[in-house]
């Protein structure tokens, strides 16, 4: 599904990535750890197509086409999500509005029809009750005055509605008390099959309690230094990134 | 010695004594008085210059330069103005090329207590229209010698009126100026909505002057579209006087002419009385716009507020100047300001100046202004949920000028005011 090789990638001028490669199969789960200043959300942004996040060498296959190419909404469109470690507050857009134009933006690209207001409304608060979140939160401007739970929600319902093919996130747990955590764990699991995949990025292993990965990759100074499995993660909480990075 | 005027000026003045043989109320002594005493006013003074305090953002000097009729230049006529869209009024006062087209205007059905006519109707009655002594805004002389026409409006005690009435001023390419004098006076708790639009074809001048007169618990709700050809200059002056307990509102979206300014001063005279100056600018190329306030709170116990929003893109320039001056005894007022501009180009400006007097020490007052650029952080978090990047662009524009608009009570003037903004992202 994706296929990162050798990426390098540089942020106002500084190198961040040095030499990247992942491969994600449909249906697997990756996390990928590492302490501050790895490189963690770079690799988020460089994957999302973020503009100041310039590929100096390397390429990235998203199911078999050159996603470097492509802009990030038509990455969006394709399947892959970013769930923001900062979801951007947006005054004067209903969040309503928000998802409408964002779901039919992406039905239009994969030349679906387009849903009306009432067919919206319909699925959207399907999964807002399958999420246990308030509907008035759709009336609200998104994310305006919502709390750091509130925002990974909204996250959440975000990917429940799109169902994308391959789920990023991006510190998804910063700030999240653990009902929240678990609110976003579960916005992930209902999601898992046999056809999508997730890339968690993360700094503490506790997210990892609640989706479980399939695959752990240690990020250090821009290049994976280290592979494993689930227990990886565990490791890494008792030793710490030190060890594992000089080693 | 004589001082010297600008062209246009001049040319002013040298066409008034053939002028006035033209303009209603002819037979009237104290018209014909009122207009000498404006022409010599405006003689004394000329087009304002940007040496005036209140001037100083926005330049004439292009347009005096120009006698008013002889050629105008016609290059800036290039782009094509907003199509005008329809709004559906119950009642209709059209003017065309600033005089009062009866066949096209639908007055029927008036309701009782609303009078409606024309300013030359009036000025041929022997109305009295009086220049106050202390008038030094040229343009209010040069309109007063020049007035031609306008709407008259009285709404009388206890009318109150929902449907809105519009007011259409169409205009084609001329060299002379419409000096249009429009009149409203509501009494004590009468109600009325006004939606008033200005568009064209070509280059003219507009110089709109209208005096508002509320009395006790009068409301009058007052929409402006200035939807004026891309190559026209809007001088618009607008005075309001606001008794007690009496509310006034207005909003005005500014999208055409080539260089246009809308200057309202409302004057608060009573308790709990209400000042409420509202609007939105969307410029392009290379248009000027300046919005220039004054509230004045002479008694204690009232409020005015003013939320301006502005959206400039290419080389346009947006200009805001908001006073509130607070008399000394006017205790318990509260004077709330704001003013904030997006720019979409590098090239855009816009020079904001709020300015407090304040004489009394009871008070609350407030002002902001912002300029900035469209969030790029917004940008990418709507793009990367699927949305292009035109079309992000365009909600966040949608989205910043969104609140502005809904300082607008009537439903109908609010959606009409939407599309014209929606019109005028999307080009049209």
């Amino acid at each position: 599904m994706l296929e990162i090789k050798n990426l390098h990638a540089t942020v106002g001028g500084k190198k961040i990535l040095k030499g990247i490669n992942l491969t994600i199969n449909p249906g697997e789960i990756h996390a990928v750890m590492g302490p501050n200043g790895a490189g963690k959300s770079t690799l988020s942004y460089v994957l999302s197509g973020r503009s100041g996040y310039d590929v100096t060498s390397g390429s990235v296959t998203y199911q078999g086409q050159n996603l470097l190419d492509m802009t990030p909404d038509v990455r969006a469109s394709s399947g892959i999500f970013l769930a923001f470690q900062y979801p951007v507050e947006i005054p004067g857009v209903a969040s309503a509005t928000f998802l409408k134009t964002a779901l039919n933006a992406q039905r239009r690209f994969r030349g679906e029809e387009e849903l009306d207001a009432i067919q919206f409304l319909k699925l959207v608060r399907s999964k807002t009750k399958e999420l246990g979140i308030k509907d008035d939160m759709l009336k609200r401007p998104v994310n305006v005055g919502f709390s750091g739970g509130e925002k990974k929600r909204n996250e959440v319902l975000q990917m429940a509605l799109l169902e994308p093919t391959l789920m990023l996130l991006d510190e998804t747990d910063s700030g999240l008390d653990i009902d929240a955590l678990k609110v976003a764990a579960d916005g992930v699991n209902r999601l898992r099959s046999p056809e999508r995949s997730a890339l968690i990025i993360t700094h503490y292993q506790r997210l990892l309690d609640y989706i479980v990965p399939d695959f752990v990759h240690v990020l250090a100074d821009g290049k994976i230094v280290k592979s494993g499995d689930k227990s990886l993660a565990l490791e890494l909480e008792e030793k710490g990134y030190a060890d594992i990075c000089a080693a | 010695m004589m001082k010297t005027l600008s062209v246009r000026a001049q040319n002013y003045v040298d066409h008034f004594e053939a002028a006035l043989e033209r303009l209603p109320g002819l037979k009237d002594r104290n018209i014909k008085a009122l207009r000498k005493s404006g022409i010599e006013r405006f003689a004394a003074r000329d087009f304002p210059t940007r040496k005036i305090e209140e001037w100083r953002y926005t330049n004439l000097t292009q347009f005096v330069k120009m006698a008013a009729n002889t050629a105008a230049n016609e290059d800036t006529a290039a782009l094509p103005a907003l199509t005008p869209q329809a709004f559906d009024a119950k009642w209709e006062m059209v003017f065309v090329d600033g005089i009062f087209a009866a066949d096209q205007s639908r007055l029927e059905d008036l309701p009782n207590g609303l009078s409606i006519s024309s300013l030359a109707s009036e000025l041929g009655n022997g109305a009295v229209f009086s220049l106050n002594d202390e008038e030094d805004r040229a343009l209010v002389t040069l309109n007063t010698a020049f007035m031609r026409d306008g709407f008259c409006l009285h709404v009388s005690e206890n009318t109150q009126i929902d449907d809105v009435l519009a007011i259409t001023f169409r205009n084609t390419a001329s060299n002379d100026g419409r000096h249009i004098r429009n009149r409203i006076i509501l009494d004590t708790d009468a109600q009325l909505t006004v939606l008033e639009r200005h568009e064209g074809t070509g280059t003219y001048f507009v110089n709109p002057v209208t005096q508002v007169s509320l009395a006790d618990g009068a409301r009058l709700d007052h929409y402006k579209l200035q939807n004026d050809s891309i190559a026209a200059c809007h001088l618009a002056i607008t005075d309001v006087d606001i008794a007690g307990k009496a509310i006034y509102k207005n909003f005005t979206l500014s999208v055409g002419a080539k260089l246009s300014r809308n200057e309202l001063k409302t004057v608060i005279l009573g308790a709990d009385a209400q000042s409420h100056l509202d609007g939105a600018y969307l410029m392009r190329g290379e248009q000027h716009c300046d919005t220039t306030t004054l509230t004045e709170h002479k008694v204690p116990q009232n409020i005015s507020k003013q939320t301006y929003k502005g959206v400039l893109d290419d080389k346009a320039h947006g200009v805001f100047q908001g006073k509130i001056h607070i008399f000394k005894d006017a205790q318990q007022v509260a004077g709330d300001q704001l003013s904030k501009a997006l720019l979409l180009s590098d090239f855009a400006a816009v020079d904001c100046k709020p300015e407090l007097e304040i004489h009394a020490d009871d008070v609350k007052c407030s002002h902001g202004a912002t300029t900035g650029e469209l969030d790029e952080d917004a940008l990418f978090y709507l793009q990367a949920r699927g949305i292009p990047y035109e079309s992000a662009r365009l909600l966040l524009i949608e989205a910043f000028m969104g609140d502005v608009l809904e300082h607008i009570d009537n439903e109908q003037v609010r959606s009409y005011f939407s599309t014209q903004a929606a019109a005028w992202l999307s080009g049209k």
